[in-house]
C-alpha cells in the first residue's frame, strides 16, 4: 500500500498515528456504513468510548484540568487517521474537542469534567447570528452536529472581534434543535440548526473571550483540513486499489495515463496537505490555519470527485463507499464559513499584521 | 410582431437561445410552435408534480431504495413524454425537430428534479434502437402499445441495456469492445437466442417491459458479433433482482438484469447479427450524448436558480448579491449555462438536420401511412422480419443519413456531453461553497444538484472516453461512424 510516501514524522507522531490508524481501522470500518444511517446509535457510542479510551475526547484540555494536554498535531494526526475510515465520526470528534478549548482559557476542571465526558458528545455553532443580552441568548445558529437531547453547545454571540464564547444545553428551556434529517455528509449523529430565544447559557466565559475564539477556530480549520487529507487518503487508497484489478480497453485502469494523473494528483493533495497542517499547527496564527483548511477542503473535493470518476458506475453507489467521501468532503470545504467570505478575512488579517 | 404570437415560455425560450429565434423568423414556425407547446408542458410538470416532490422523493429512496413512484410515469403519460421519440405516424409526438425537442425537455425537466426527469428520459434511450434498427414488425407493435398505454396513461416503458458488470466505457465504443470483458453472451439457437449473463445500472431497468439489449453472439469476437435483442419482461429465464442506492438521481432505478438461459426469437433480433455497435450504440450515442449534456445543463439550472434565489434572499440583514464577490458569480454561472446551452443546442440542431429526413421523407411517409393491419399481418411480418426486409427498411431509413454527418454528430455529441457535465459540476459545487453552512431550502437543493450532477460525468460513455472520442473524430481521425447499408458487401450478412 503506499501511504503518504515522503511526508516525514517524529517517532511520537508516527507513533501515534500508528496507533489511531488502528483504532479507525478497528473501531470505524466495519461500522462506517452503519453510522451513516443511524444518529444516537449504539455503534456510535461504542466507538466514542474506544475514542475516550485513546484519550480523544479531551486531547487538548491541559492534564491538570482532566484532560490529555496533547498539542494540536496529534489531534490532527488523530482526526485524519480517524476520517480515513468515516470522517463523520472524525468530524463528531473535532467538533467534541473544539467546544472544550475556551475552557481551558477559564481554568474550569469542573466544567471539562462535566462536558467531556462523551455522551452526547459537545460541539460548536459557527454559522448565523446569535446575540447575548442581558444574560440570555437569542438567535439562530445553523449547521451544528452533534445535536441530541442534553447536547453542550458552544456559541460565539456576537459579531468580528467582539464575539464571546457561551455555552447553551440542546433540550433545555429557550432552545430547540429544529433537526435537518437529510444532510450532504458527516452523517453519523444529528445535524439541526440550534434556535434560541431568551435561552439560559450553562456558562459564558468572562475573560480571555478573544484569545478562546480564535483557538477555538484554529482547532476547527485545522482539524477540517486533518479530516479532508484523511478523505484524499481514502480516496486515493480506494481508487488506487481498484485501478489496479478493473480492465479497461484491455488493460488494467492504472496503465491509463489519465487514470495515472488524477491518482498522481492525489498522492500531491496528500502530501501537501500533511505539510500545510504541520506548519500551521507549528504557528499560533489563525491565517496559516484558515489556509490550511482552504487547501485541504478543495484537495478533497478533488480527490473524491476523481476517486468516483475511477470508480465510473461503481464510485455512484452507495454499496461501494466511494460516494460518501464525495459527501463529506464538500462539508469540509463548506464549513465552519463560508470559503471566499474566509479568504477575504486573511487579507485582513495580513493588512493588520497577521 | 414577436411578442403577440408568443407566450411567456415562447420568450423565455428566445432569449435562452436566440438561435430559435432566428429558426422563427426564418419561417420553421410550425416545427417550433410545438417545441414551444412541449416545454410549457415540462414546466407544468415540474411545477405541479416533479418540484413540490423531488426532495422528499429523493430521501425517501435513501431508505427504500426498491420503491418506484409509478406516478412519475403516469404522469409522463399525461403529458406524452414517453413518445417524444416515436414518429407521429406510428401516434407518437416526434416532430420537425425530435432532438432538439428532446434535448430542451431534458434540460427542463432537469431543472425540477434530474431523478425524475431520468425515469421519463431513460425510456426514450430504450425506444431509440427500435427505431434506428429499422425493426419495423415491432414498430406496430411494441411503440403502439406505448402510445395506446400512454394514452390510457397505463405507462409501458423501455430501457436500453449496454453497461455490464465489468464492462462500462469498453462496451460503448468499437476500438474497446474488442478487448472488453463481457458478461452477457447470446448463444444462436434453432429459431433464436439464448441470452446468458447480466448487464448493471440500467436506468429504469427495474421498471420497464421492454429491454433494447446489446449482447456479443461470440464473446472473443465482440465487435464483429455485437448485436441488439427485443427482451420483454415475462421471458422465461429473465429477471431484475437488484437496484443500486445511488447518491443522486435516485427518483429512477439503476437495476441489475440477470439473464440465466433467455430464450430470444429471432424476430426480436433488432437490425441484424453483429451490427450492434454501428447501427445500435454509435448511432445511439450520438443521438443520446448530447441529451446527456442537456441533462446536466437543466442541473446546473435548477442549481443556479436556488442559488439565485439564495442570493437574493436577505440573509442575516442583507442580501448575498450585495457583494461583489456573488455577483461575479453569478455571471460566471450564467456563463456556464449558456456555454452549455451552445454545446448541447449545436449537437441536436444538426441531429435534426440528420434524422429529420430519415423519418420524414416521401417513401417513409407512404411506407408509415399504410394501415397498420397491412404490415401487422403474419407474411408481412414474416418479411420485415427477414433479411430483405430489414434491408428495405433500413435502405429508406438510412437513405439520407451519411456517415461523415454520424461522425460529426457523435464528435458534437461528445463535447457536449463531457463539457456540459463538467461545468454543472463546477457550478453545484461553487454555489454549495458560496452559500456555506445555512439553514434554507436552497441549500438542500443545491446539494442534491450536486449530488445529481456527478452522474453526468460517468453515465453515456465517462467524461474521459467522450474527451477522447472528439480527438479520435477531429484531430487523430482514427474514429468514423459507419452506418451499416443494406446490399453493402460484409456488412449486414
Amino acid at each position: 500500500m503506499i501511504g503518504v510516501p515522503w511526508a516525514k514524522e517524529s517517532k511520537q507522531y508516527a507513533v501515534l498515528r500508528s496507533n489511531a490508524l488502528n483504532f479507525a481501522s478497528a473501531e470505524l470500518a466495519p461500522v462506517a456504513d452503519d453510522l451513516e444511517n443511524t444518529v444516537d446509535s449504539p455503534l456510535l457510542w461504542k466507538a466514542v468510548e474506544k475514542a475516550g479510551e485513546m484519550g480523544m475526547l479531551a486531547a487538548l484540555v491541559p492534564e491538570q484540568l482532566g484532560g490529555e494536554g496533547v498539542d494540536l498535531y496529534s489531534l490532527c494526526v488523530a482526526l485524519e487517521e480517524s476520517a480515513v475510515e468515516c470522517a463523520g465520526f472524525a468530524a463528531a470528534l473535532l467538533f467534541h474537542n473544539a467546544a472544550l478549548v475556551p475552557l481551558v482559557y477559564v481554568d474550569r476542571k469542573d466544567l471539562v469534567e462535566e462536558f467531556a465526558k462523551g455522551r452526547p458528545l459537545c460541539t460548536v455553532a459557527t454559522a448565523g447570528e446569535v446575540a447575548l443580552e442581558d444574560g440570555k441568548l437569542n438567535g439562530s445558529a445553523p449547521f451544528v452536529f452533534n445535536v441530541l437531547e442534553g447536547t453542550v453547545a458552544l456559541l460565539f454571540p456576537g459579531s468580528g472581534e467582539g464575539r464571546k464564547a457561551a455555552y447553551v444545553r440542546a433540550g433545555t428551556s429557550g432552545v430547540e434543535a429544529k433537526v435537518d434529517p437529510y444532510p450532504l455528509g458527516w452523517r453519523v449523529s444529528n445535524f439541526a440548526t440550534l434556535e434560541m430565544k431568551g435561552a439560559e447559557p450553562v456558562f459564558v466565559l468572562d475573560k480571555s473571550e478573544r484569545e478562546a475564539v480564535t483557538a477555538t477556530e484554529r482547532t476547527l480549520y485545522l482539524g477540517l483540513a486533518a479530516i479532508a487529507n484523511g478523505i484524499v487518503r481514502k480516496a486515493f487508497q480506494k481508487a488506487y486499489d481498484y485501478a489496479r484489478q478493473r480492465y479497461q480497453a484491455g488493460k488494467l485502469i492504472i496503465e491509463h495515463q489519465a487514470m495515472r494523473l488524477m491518482l498522481a494528483r492525489m498522492l500531491c493533495s496528500m502530501e501537501e496537505g500533511r505539510a500545510i497542517i504541520r506548519r500551521a499547527c507549528g504557528v499560533e496564527d489563525l491565517g496559516p490555519a484558515i489556509i490550511a483548511w482552504r487547501r485541504a477542503g478543495a484537495n478533497a473535493c478533488q480527490a473524491a470527485m476523481d476517486g468516483v470518476q475511477i470508480h465510473g458506475g461503481y464510485g455512484y453507489m452507495r454499496d461501494y463507499g466511494m460516494e460518501r467521501l464525495m459527501r463529506d468532503a464538500k462539508y469540509c470545504q463548506m464549513f465552519p464559513r463560508p470559503e471566499e467570505e474566509q479568504l477575504l478575512r486573511l487579507l485582513d488579517m495580513a493588512e493588520e499584521g497577521g | 410582431m414577436l411578442g403577440q404570437e408568443l407566450s411567456e415560455t415562447g420568450k423565455r425560450l428566445f432569449r435562452d437561445y436566440p438561435i430559435l429565434r432566428m429558426l422563427w423568423e426564418s419561417g420553421r414556425k410550425k416545427g417550433l410552435r410545438e417545441t414551444i407547446a412541449l416545454i410549457e408542458k415540462a414546466e407544468e410538470f415540474n411545477r405541479t408534480f416533479a418540484v413540490p416532490r423531488a426532495l422528499e422523493l429523493d430521501m425517501r429512496m435513501e431508505r427504500e431504495p426498491e420503491y418506484f413512484d409509478w406516478e412519475i410515469m403516469r404522469q409522463a403519460c399525461k403529458y406524452r413524454f414517453l413518445s417524444i421519440f416515436i414518429p407521429k405516424q406510428l401516434g407518437g409526438i416526434a416532430g420537425e425537430f425530435m432532438v432538439t425537442n428532446t434535448s430542451l425537455l431534458m434540460d427542463e425537466l432537469c431543472s425540477g428534479c434530474s431523478g425524475i426527469a431520468l425515469a421519463v428520459g431513460a425510456h426514450s434511450l430504450g425506444v431509440a434502437p427500435v427505431i434506428t434498427s429499422g425493426a419495423m414488425a415491432h414498430w406496430d407493435t411494441v411503440l403502439r402499445e406505448i402510445v395506446e398505454g400512454e394514452l390510457k396513461q397505463q405507462p409501458v416503458t423501455m430501457a436500453y441495456a449496454i453497461t455490464e458488470p465489468s464492462a462500462g466505457t469498453d462496451v460503448e465504443e468499437p476500438e474497446y469492445l474488442e478487448k472488453a470483458k463481457l458478461s452477457l453472451e447470446a448463444k444462436k439457437v434453432k429459431g433464436g437466442y439464448v441470452l446468458n449473463g447480466r448487464k448493471c445500472f440500467i436506468s429504469d431497468g427495474s421498471e420497464a417491459k421492454y429491454f433494447t439489449v446489446c449482447a456479443a453472439l461470440d464473446r472473443n469476437r465482440p465487435l464483429q458479433t455485437w448485436t441488439t435483442f427485443l427482451v420483454e419482461r415475462g421471458m422465461e429465464g429473465f429477471s431484475t433482482p437488484r437496484v443500486e442506492l445511488k447518491m443522486g438521481q435516485r427518483a429512477s432505478h439503476a437495476a441489475e438484469l440477470l439473464f440465466e438461459d433467455v430464450f430470444v426469437p429471432e424476430s426480436h433480433c433488432l437490425g441484424y447479427e453483429g451490427d450492434g455497435m454501428g447501427n445500435g450504440i454509435l448511432m445511439i450515442m450520438a443521438a443520446s450524448r448530447g441529451p446527456v449534456g442537456s441533462i446536466a445543463t437543466g442541473i446546473a439550472r435548477g442549481a443556479f436558480q436556488h442559488f439565485l434565489a439564495w442570493a437574493k434572499s436577505k440573509r442575516n440583514g442583507k442580501r448575498p448579491i450585495e457583494e461583489d464577490r456573488i455577483r461575479m458569480a453569478l455571471a460566471d454561472m450564467w456563463g456556464m449555462i449558456q456555454e452549455n446551452r451552445g454545446l448541447y443546442m449545436s449537437n441536436a440542431m444538426l441531429g435534426d438536420c440528420i434524422f429529420g429526413k430519415a423519418l420524414d421523407n416521401p417513401v417513409m411517409n407512404l411506407t408509415l401511412s399504410l394501415p397498420p393491419s397491412l404490415r401487422t399481418n403474419k407474411p408481412m411480418r414474416t418479411f420485415l422480419n427477414s433479411y430483405y426486409g430489414k434491408a428495405m427498411i433500413n435502405y429508406i431509413l438510412r437513405f439520407y443519413i451519411k456517415d461523415e454527418d454520424m461522425t460529426q454528430l457523435l464528435e458534437t455529441a461528445s463535447l457536449a456531453k463531457f463539457s456540459c457535465a463538467d461545468n454543472a459540476m463546477e457550478l453545484c459545487s461553487r454555489a454549495l461553497s458560496l452559500m456555506g453552512p445555512e439553514d434554507s431550502e436552497e441549500r438542500r437543493w443545491v446539494e442534491k444538484c450536486y449530488r445529481d450532477a456527478k452522474l453526468t460525468q460517468i453515465y453515456e460513455g465517462t467524461n474521459q472516453l467522450n474527451r477522447l472520442v472528439v480527438n479520435n473524430v477531429r484531430f487523430e481521425e482514427t474514429l468514423r461512424v459507419e452506418v451499416p447499408r443494406p446490399f453493402k458487401k460484409g456488412v449486414m450478412a
